[in-house]
Order: C-alpha cells, then sequence, then structure tokens
C-alpha cells in the first residue's frame, strides 16, 4: 500500500515544499559546480593529439607510457566495478586479462583478424566467463573470496601451461604489423586511450544509475541490501561480469601490441595486484581513483627503474612509497581528498 | 493476511523456533513478544527469509513465500526492520531510503539512481517521519534514534503492505518512544498491516490488537491485550510476577 503522506496539507505545507525544492536545486547546483566536465575533455583531446609529437622527433617512449597507463586505467576502472563499488576484492582478474588476449590473439595468428576489432568480442566472451564464475565465486565473501579468485588464477595458469592448441607455456608469437617504427605504436595508442575513456565513462554511467546504488548498498551491508529488495546476487554476478569484460578488451589488444602471447605475461599475480593497488592508490570507489592510481604507480615504476636499476630494488621502493603515501591517505588520494572536503574540482569525476 | 505454520528453526541441537504457528490479519497490529531467548528475532528473519528456516511454511495473501529470495518477499509487500538499525555508511538518508524502492533486472543499468519522482515520494516519507531536514546528511552521522526513523522511512519506499518491525523502540528516549507510536498508530489506521516484537510492555499493551505470545520456540498463548495479561501461562512464562513488572 502507498502511505499517504500529504494528508495533513495545509497552507504552511505548500511554503515548506517550495523552500525545499529551492534547497534542492541549491544542492544539485552546487555538486554540478564542483564538478568540471572540462578537464577529462581537455586531458582526452590533449591525449589524442599526443601522437603528432612523432613528427618532430622519436617521441615512442612517450607513447609507450602512455599507452600502458592507458591500459592499466581501463583495467583498474573495470576492477573498481566490483571491487570498489560492490566490495569484492578479486585477485583474479588477470585470468581475464589472458582470455581476452588469447581469444584475440589467436584469431590474430590464425586468421590475421586485427585484435583492436576483435577486442569487443573478447570482452563479450570474458563477460560470459566472467558470469559463470561470478555465479560460483561470489557465494562467498570477504577473505574467502579473495582466496577463492588466488584459485582461479593458479587453476587457469595449470590450464595455460599445458595447453598446447595455445602454445602452452611457450606461447605464440603474433606477427607485428608492417607500419614505420615511429608510427607502429599508433594503433594500439589510440585503442588504449579510447578505451581507459570508454571504462571511465561507463563507470561514471553505473555509478549513477539504479544498478550502483544496489551495488554501493551491497558493499556496504549485503544482508540490509537484500532485505531493501536488491537482487543481490544478480546484482553481484552482473558487476563481476562487466568488469571482467574490461580487463578482456584490455587484454585483447595488450597481445598484439607486445607481439607474443604467452601465459608469464597474462597470468602473473602482478597484474592483479597492480590492478588493486592502483585503485586502493588512487581511491577505491571514486571514478578518478583508478586513473589517479594507474598514473602514479605507472610513474613511479618507471622513476626507480631509471634510478635504481631493473632490480627487484624498484619494487621495493614503489611498495615503500605506496605505504607512506596511504599512511596519509588511508582511503586513497581521491576517496581521502573528497571526505575532508578537499578535493580539486578538476579531480571531481563522481 | 499472513500465515506462519509450524515454523521451526534448529541451530544444531538448539531448537530456536520449533513448531510456531500464528497469524496475522489485515489491517492489525500483532505483537510478538515472549522472554529472553523464546525466539522471537529468528521466527522473524526466518519469515523475512533473513534467515532459513529448517522446516514450516509462511504465506502471504494465499501465496507460499517461505521457499524466495529474501528480496522477492520485499518485493511481494513483505518489509522488515532489524532489531539493530543496519544503515548504509556513506550513502545519504536519501539514498539509504531510495535502495528500498522496487529495483531489479538489466534496464537497472540505465535507469538514473534516484529519479525526480522517487526523491519526491522519499521525501514526502521522511516529512511525514519529521526528518527531512537531514536528508542529505551521511547515514552514519545520524543519533540511533533518527537511524530508527530512516528504517521505517526506508520500509515504506518500498509500498508494502505488511510491514515486520523488529523492537522499534529498543535504545530510543521516551520522547522519541511516543513519536514512533504516533506513526506505528498512523500508518495502522491508513490500514498497514503491522508486527511487532518488542520488550515495552507499556507499548505493546496500548498499540496492539492482537498479541503472539513465545517460550522456548513455541506460541503459548495469543489474543487481546486484556486476555494475555491475565493468562497464566503466560506470567508463568515471565517468572511469576505481571508482565508490566517483567518488561
Amino acid at each position: 500500500m502507498t502511505v499517504a503522506t500529504k494528508s495533513d496539507a495545509s497552507e504552511g505545507v505548500s511554503a515548506v515544499l517550495e523552500a525545499r525544492k529551492a534547497y534542492n536545486i541549491k544542492l544539485a547546483a552546487s555538486a554540478d559546480k564542483a564538478r568540471s566536465i572540462w578537464f577529462p575533455l581537455v586531458l582526452m583531446a590533449v591525449l589524442l593529439a599526443l601522437p603528432a609529437l612523432q613528427f618532430v622527433g622519436n617521441y615512442n617512449y612517450v607513447l609507450h607510457l602512455v599507452l600502458f597507463t592507458a591500459c592499466y586505467a581501463a583495467m583498474a576502472s573495470g576492477w573498481n566495478i566490483l571491487g570498489g563499488f560492490t566490495g569484492y576484492i578479486s585477485l583474479g582478474h588477470n585470468v581475464f586479462f589472458a582470455i581476452g588476449g588469447y581469444f584475440a590473439g589467436m584469431i590474430f595468428a590464425r586468421y590475421g583478424v586485427s585484435t583492436i576489432l576483435m577486442a569487443p568480442m573478447a570482452g563479450i566472451l570474458c563477460a560470459a566467463v566472467g558470469y559463470l564464475i561470478g555465479s560460483i565465486t561470489l557465494k562467498t565473501r570477504g577473505p574467502s573470496f579473495i582466496i577463492s579468485s588466488l584459485a582461479l588464477v593458479m587453476i587457469a595458469r595449470i590450464l595455460f601451461d599445458h595447453w598446447t592448441f595455445v602454445g602452452g607455456a611457450n606461447g605464440v608469437a603474433l606477427k607485428a604489423n608492417d607500419l614505420p617504427v615511429l608510427w607502429s605504436k599508433l594503433p594500439y595508442y589510440y585503442a588504449f586511450v579510447i578505451l581507459a575513456a570508454f571504462s571511465v565513462w561507463a563507470s561514471y554511467r553505473i555509478k549513477h544509475s539504479k544498478f550502483g546504488l544496489g551495488l554501493r548498498a551491497i558493499s556496504k551491508d549485503e544482508i540490509k541490501a537484500e532485505s531493501a529488495g536488491i537482487d543481490t546476487r544478480t546484482y553481484k554476478v552482473l558487476a563481476f561480469a562487466i568488469s571482467a569484460a574490461f580487463v578482456g578488451m584490455a587484454g585483447a589488444v595488450w597481445g598484439e601490441y607486445l607481439t607474443y602471447i604467452r601465459p608469464n605475461i597474462f597470468l602473473v599475480i602482478l597484474v592483479s595486484v597492480n590492478l588493486v593497488l592502483m585503485c586502493i592508490l588512487g581511491g577505491k570507489g571514486t571514478i578518478a581513483g583508478p586513473v589517479i592510481g594507474a598514473i602514479l604507480i605507472t610513474a613511479f615504476n618507471e622513476v626507480f627503474v631509471a634510478t635504481l636499476g631493473a632490480s627487484e630494488l624498484n619494487i621495493l621502493a614503489t611498495g615503500v612509497l605506496m605505504v607512506v603515501v596511504l599512511l596519509f591517505f588511508p582511503l586513497g588520494i581521491v576517496g581521502t581528498l573528497a571526505r575532508n572536503h578537499r578535493l580539486p574540482r578538476i579531480l571531481n569525476w563522481d | 493476511m499472513l500465515q506462519v505454520k509450524e515454523l521451526c528453526k534448529y541451530f544444531g541441537g538448539i531448537k530456536a523456533v520449533d513448531g510456531c504457528s500464528f497469524n496475522v490479519e489485515r489491517g492489525t497490529i500483532t505483537a510478538l513478544i515472549g522472554p529472553n531467548g523464546a525466539g522471537k528475532t529468528t521466527a522473524f528473519n526466518c519469515i523475512s527469509r533473513t534467515a532459513q528456516p529448517t522446516s514450516g511454511e509462511v504465506w502471504l495473501d494465499g501465496e507460499r513465500i517461505d521457499q524466495l529470495r529474501p528480496h522477492k518477499i520485499t518485493r511481494r509487500g513483505l518489509s522488515r526492520t532489524f532489531q539493530i538499525s543496519r544503515n548504509l555508511a556513506d550513502m545519504t538518508v536519501l539514498e539509504n531510503v531510495i535502495c528500498q524502492s522496487q529495483i531489479g533486472g538489466w534496464r537497472d543499468l540505465l535507469k538514473p539512481a534516484m529519479s525526480p519522482e522517487e526523491i519526491d515520494k522519499a521525501m514526502h516519507l521522511l516529512d511525514f517521519l519529521g526528518i527531512s531536514r537531514i536528508a542529505h546528511e551521511d547515514g552514519s552521522n545520524l543519533s540511533y534514534g533518527q537511524k530508527k526513523l530512516m528504517d521505517l522511512a526506508a520500509l515504506l519506499m518500498s509500498d508494502p503492505k505488511i510491514i515486520l518491525l523488529d523492537e522499534p523502540a529498543g535504545g530510543v528516549n521516551p520522547t522519541l518512544l511516543e513519536e514512533i507510536v504516533g506513526h506505528i498508530r498512523k500508518l495502522n489506521e491508513q490500514g498497514m498491516t503491522i508486527l511487532i516484537v518488542e520488550h515495552n510492555m507499556n507499548l505493546i499493551m496500548r498499540l496492539s490488537h492482537r498479541i503472539v505470545v513465545m517460550a522456548q520456540g513455541r506460541v503459548i498463548a495469543e489474543g487481546t491485550p486484556a486476555e494475555i495479561r491475565e493468562n497464566p501461562a503466560v506470567l508463568d512464562a515471565y517468572l511469576g510476577g505481571t508482565l508490566e513488572d517483567a518488561a
């Protein structure tokens, strides 16, 4: 039944309603003022124009760095849908990186269809696989779920190491493209930048949908969410599938970019740990967080590799820096700044 | 309208609810009382399927609901509050309330989180409960009593046919208690069917039309407040003395 709340309507009530409407409009306006759409758009424009640098010299390294960051930003944004919004920490998302990479890579090796064209298909495949896996593993929660996701990586690693059709542990070499050295990165560069933009946009849309509200409710209190009438099981599994799709799409293009698909590129725990670290560093559950995290961790890594050499030492240095940052920003950089109302407007993408 | 038949819930060897049967008539306020450990909250949990009953049946409006998942039960028109208010932190009161509006299916991906109609409805409910001022506060910043009111608002958001209130007066001050009693009465006057678990005997006696008394997992008495007050089995369950003393 519907509750009649207007039963005691009088002249005073309409004035209150008016005042409240004005208040709501003011709130919405201040939220809009706090957000700046122009910054992501300008950033996107700069990134799209960046390859023009190649006309004045060889900036392949810069392009590689941006491409690498964009790849991780796309994956971290995808991971954030499950880990950030829904609160289910998965350490097994590199499995979808591998599935996407192998699916598109094998089609490229056998039939020569570009992985960039196959990436959406790889995303759909990963969503389907994610749906199946999620409907099993999402019955657990907390630490058990994390361990189940680790088990997933191990199972996948053993399977791919011994599957001769995809080259087993040796993997499969893919043909490099015929473009001149200066321009050979270009297709992958644009693919990753657009994929990153798409995943940021998609996670924004998801966060502001009914579905996103449900996911946030699940992350806070699943029993309450279920009793509030939210179909928590379907929501969780759907979130898992969507986040797997983004990781899979990134994986598809990554294989052709490296001209190699091999288990120890895709199925190393470092990949999924990176996704988690980026989201935690940037701010889990925020839109800008995974992107900021991807930028910072890539930058840390590069700086330390350059200064400390490509030994284990650079990983240690990145780890130490992360601990220090998280001491001061316990909710991640974007998350903590937003909590303290100090988030610069250009980073407020929520 | 709500029928509970031979409901059982065992935790290992402990029979928390052991063959409990009662009915809730449409448009009434029915109270479920009993000493600590009588199985009231467990029975509640089994009805709303927060816990899975070991055996027994629950019928709502001629439809068996004990096999359904909790969100389906909520959508059939049976909503509940929790003994300890379970609010969603990091979400505003408005979002907490709107979470309870009917949602489901793939199309949720495309719908906005809060439509203007839903905001309007939620604000009316918050107005009705007198807490629309704090609509944009974080749900976890509220006082205990405000959380109880927010729970009530969220409950009404799903347009329920019957609401289950688990200790609505637990831990709230006397002034707020009167307010909550007033709200419950007003809802009932509008035709809402209500089932309450409560320890405050004074409140129960004033508010309810029928009382179901549970002890050791079973229903030991059922009747109007006047009948229950005089029932020797009930007094015995509460260790002699009068009900008011026991509470």
